[in-house]
């Protein structure tokens, strides 16, 4: 049986089923490290924070190395989305994947239980759930692998080639997620990117035990192991003797060594509670972050420098 | 110039008045200075060495000032942060007020005087011949291995107090009290876990009140860099801290303890309500 002529030959049934799972397996991955890298750029000093925390690097390296690995991850998904070298791009995701399945089980064996931070802070999943999540992106990997191998070519077209438009944008999106990744912390999204914000309860927040519900009060998130935690205690302390002001309480995500460290040498003049670390981080991108509860809810979020007692007048003036 | 002098008989009173206010002085000390303190859990004191149940470590209301108090010293010791020394306080300056001291504070002046260093966040000094030294309660060698209930309250202070304040549901505390079938628990924690620390007291104190004795508790404890180090814990694939293991007819029914939830009372008390 001959084609007729000028009928482009049918291609496979089964061929046809691959390009369709390729593509949806190419667009889904994607999807899945555009997100992962957009999330982890809302709070790139956690996830440096996590990094670290498998032992492998230093805080220092992986400072370093966490902002180019969210520009990699955002770079990737957005090549795998406009199909930019589909082969390389894919076996880059696998490859990556692997990296990280096998960093997750070195950190189960050694047994680490914490939260890998692959979709930011504000995603929460044992290491066995990421083992099987990963697993199952690499197999959407390999679909795109193997469907952009298995395409047929028509012999007499040139020879494929990414379009320059592709390769503008993609090298576009590397500068402009790496550029996203370093100025991320000092942009004024903390409203958004947080648990914490006015009218929220103590419950909301996951707090309840730890700040009393009554009254008026002035919260303040701190790390006491930071070498600025002892000026902000010094004008905790002087907002602390001012008549009128609200009760002062820190939460801190340090240890019970910090904080004794801390209280023999900043010597505060207010109430320090420690709270789990994976709690209070929804609460925060950078500390010292500090809000207001009266009654049991927030009724005012103060960014930035420890207030004093004259913001603190204007909050109840309004 | 003429001075008018006070009749002799007026002279005599005040004198005496002036003789009694003395000796009133002297009988009671002036309490103008008094601080009061409560006992801060999360500290220990170590003396020599060793942790007397007996020795504790209060906070003060007065910024920076906390009170050592060791029975076998001779004296209190005020420990003064601005300052930067430990004073010698007489135990005639010290009196129990409502579950915590009140110290006479007027008295430091000439008083002994210790000097401290700190070591992170451990304070040590020198006194009347015994090296002390206050320690944060996570930070003290770690109770490892099968410990009884006994044993761990006696070393523990911040555990046989927290028993102390929580307060369990009573509904589910009946419901566990009540519970017909032999129920095995296994219960892995830490002495340097700050999360075993505030949920084990509350589990202990719902064992305590529940008094079923169809109930084997069984406590371990775990040591630092357990996953690595060889245990009961690795045989029952414990991965973090603390678990709660409840097992009957030697099956495992339910783990508790790892994540935020209701309390321990509510949680174990719905797992045998299931079984029923």
């Amino acid at each position: 049986m001959s084609e007729a002529a000028g009928t482009p030959p049918r291609e496979p049934a089964a061929r046809r089923v691959l390009a369709v799972a390729s593509r949806l397996g190419r667009v889904g991955l994607g999807i899945v490290f555009l997100a992962a890298g957009v999330l982890k750029a809302l709070d790139p000093a956690e996830f440096a924070h996590q990094m670290s925390g498998y032992g492998l690097v230093g805080p220092g390296i992986a400072a370093v190395a966490a902002p180019l690995l969210i520009a990699f991850e955002t770079t990737l998904g957005v090549a795998l989305l406009v199909g930019f070298s589909t082969r390389a791009t894919s076996a880059a995701a696998a490859a990556l994947l692997l990296f990280f399945i096998g960093l997750e089980a070195y950190g189960l064996a050694k047994g680490r239980t914490e939260s890998c931070g692959c979709f930011g802070p504000y995603v929460q999943r044992t290491p066995g759930q990421v083992i099987a999540e990963d697993l199952l992106f690499l197999a959407l990997a390999g679909l795109a692998f193997l469907g952009a191998r298995a395409r047929p070519r028509d012999p007499s077209s040139p020879p494929l080639r990414p379009s320059r438009a592709a390769a503008v944008s993609v090298i576009a999106v590397a500068v402009l997620s790496l550029g996203f990744a370093l100025a991320s912390p000092s942009l004024p999204i903390d409203a958004l990117v947080t648990g914490l914000s006015v009218g929220k309860s103590l419950s909301d927040l996951g707090i309840a035990g730890k700040v009393p519900a009554d009254g008026r009060r002035l919260v303040g998130l701190l790390d006491l192991a930071d070498p600025g935690a002892a000026a902000v205690a010094e004008r905790l302390n002087a907002l602390s003797g001012q008549a009128g002001a609200p009760a002062v309480l820190v939460l801190t995500p340090s240890s019970e060594e910090e904080k004794a460290a801390f209280l023999w040498s900043a010597v505060p003049d207010f109430e320090i509670q420690a709270v789990d670390r994976a709690v209070l981080k929804r609460l925060y991108r950078r500390l010292p972050r500090f809000f207001v509860v009266d009654g049991g809810r927030v009724v005012a979020v103060l960014d930035g420098a420890p207030p004093g007692p004259e913001d603190l007048l204007s909050l109840e003036a309004s | 110039m003429r001075t008018r002098r006070l009749p002799p008989r007026l002279r005599r009173l005040v004198l005496a008045a002036l003789l009694a206010a003395g000796g009133l002085a002297i009988a009671f000390p002036v309490r103008a200075d008094a601080i009061r303190c409560r006992p801060m859990w999360d500290f220990s004191v170590e003396v020599d060495g060793s942790y007397p149940k007996e020795a504790l470590f209060y906070q003060s209301d007065s910024r920076g000032k906390y009170f050592i108090d060791i029975p076998t010293c001779k004296s209190g010791l005020l420990l003064d942060l601005f300052a930067k020394r430990i004073v010698a306080v007489p135990r005639t300056l010290v009196s129990r007020v409502d579950g915590g001291l009140q110290v006479s504070d007027g008295a430091s002046t000439g008083a002994t005087a210790y000097a401290y260093s700190l070591d992170g966040g451990i304070i040590q000094f020198q006194a009347e011949e015994k090296k002390v030294r206050v320690v944060p309660a996570l930070q003290r060698p770690p109770l490892t291995g099968q410990v009884s209930l006994d044993d761990l309250l006696a070393d523990r202070a911040e555990y046989r107090e927290g028993m102390k304040l929580y307060r369990p549901d009573a509904e589910a505390v009946a419901v566990i009290g009540k519970f017909p079938k032999p129920v095995e628990i296994e219960a892995f924690f830490a002495t340097w876990c700050p999360h075993c620390k505030e949920y084990m007291p509350k589990f202990l104190r719902v064992m305590q009140d529940a008094k079923n004795p169809r109930i084997k508790l069984t406590l371990v404890g775990v040591p630092k860099g357990f996953g690595e180090s060889p245990g009961p814990w690795k045989e029952h694939n414990v991965t973090g801290i603390p678990t709660i293991i409840v097992m009957i007819d030697g099956k495992e029914i339910n783990r508790m303890g790892s994540g935020p939830g209701p309390g321990p009372e509510v949680e174990l008390a719905e797992t045998l309500k299931a079984l029923r």
